[in-house]
């Protein structure tokens, strides 16, 4: 796992969940931005992931770490499945907490791997 | 579930959304979290980890309750996680010895940036205010 790439991940799910909350004041449903915003968070968290599990024998906690890992690939399908179902301003409401989740998850993840380094 | 009547739709629609989003995050985290520490170290702190799973059933029960618009047993279980978040929060502050290790629920849940207290009393707000309107 690298630190500077996982940095600007929590980096980039910040800066959608950020996005999300202005398209939930602004009172609008899901809309392309958002839906292109959460597939390429997915591409980016499977990548980590990728890193991740190449680089599995440096972890301690192996089990969470795997847990945390496998909440990260799980919660953008998922948010993207509710901003098509809701289509109100509470959908990208969901949004916001599922890229704050990815984010405070790949937290976890950076400070698993360097207490296991 | 016995519960549908009438509000169901109105708990699980707009920011009933959020709700089910955000329990169904604690859920996954607390009760996978509960499951490793148990699995894994039981005996460093027992009464902790016990605590930890129960607080992890109480949200997956929360997510469904709330994602299937059963408005009685969402308040119930609101309820126990109100109480339990209080009573957890007070004991781990006045005997920190019985709690060695963190539960979601220590110290008022501060390590989860007091979400865990937080959010039962939403949720509450949330389901009587659809009873209202309904």
């Amino acid at each position: 796992m690298n630190g500077a790439y996982s940095g600007w991940l929590i980096g980039a799910a910040l800066v959608l969940a950020l996005v999300s909350l202005i398209t939930t004041v602004r009172n609008r449903p899901m809309g392309p931005v958002l839906l292109a915003g959460l597939g390429l968070l997915e591409l980016a968290v499977l990548a980590q992931a990728g890193f991740a599990l190449a680089g599995l024998g440096n972890v301690a906690e192996k089990a969470t770490f795997i847990g945390y890992l496998a909440g990260t690939v799980v919660i953008p399908p998922a948010a993207i499945w509710w901003g098509r179902a809701e289509r109100t301003r509470w959908g990208p409401a969901v949004i916001v907490v599922a890229a704050f989740s990815v984010a405070v998850m790949t937290g976890r993840l950076l400070q698993l791997w360097s207490a296991g380094a | 579930m016995s519960v549908h009547s009438g509000g169901g739709e109105a708990v699980r629609s707009g920011p009933g959304r959020v709700l089910v989003a955000v329990y169904g995050v604690f859920a996954l985290a607390a009760t996978s979290r509960a499951a490793v520490q148990i699995a894994t170290r039981f005996a460093e702190a027992p009464l902790a980890y016990v605590l930890s799973a129960f607080a992890g059933v109480v949200y997956i029960v929360l997510t469904v309750a709330l994602a299937r618009g059963a408005r009685r047993v969402a308040v119930a279980a609101c309820l126990v996680e109100l109480a339990g978040v209080l009573v957890v929060g007070t004991l781990s502050l006045a005997d920190p010895a019985a709690f060695p290790r963190a539960t979601v629920w220590s110290g008022f849940g501060s390590g989860y940036l007091f979400v865990p207290l937080v959010l039962p009393v939403i949720g509450i707000l949330w389901l009587l205010r659809g009873v209202r309107r309904a």
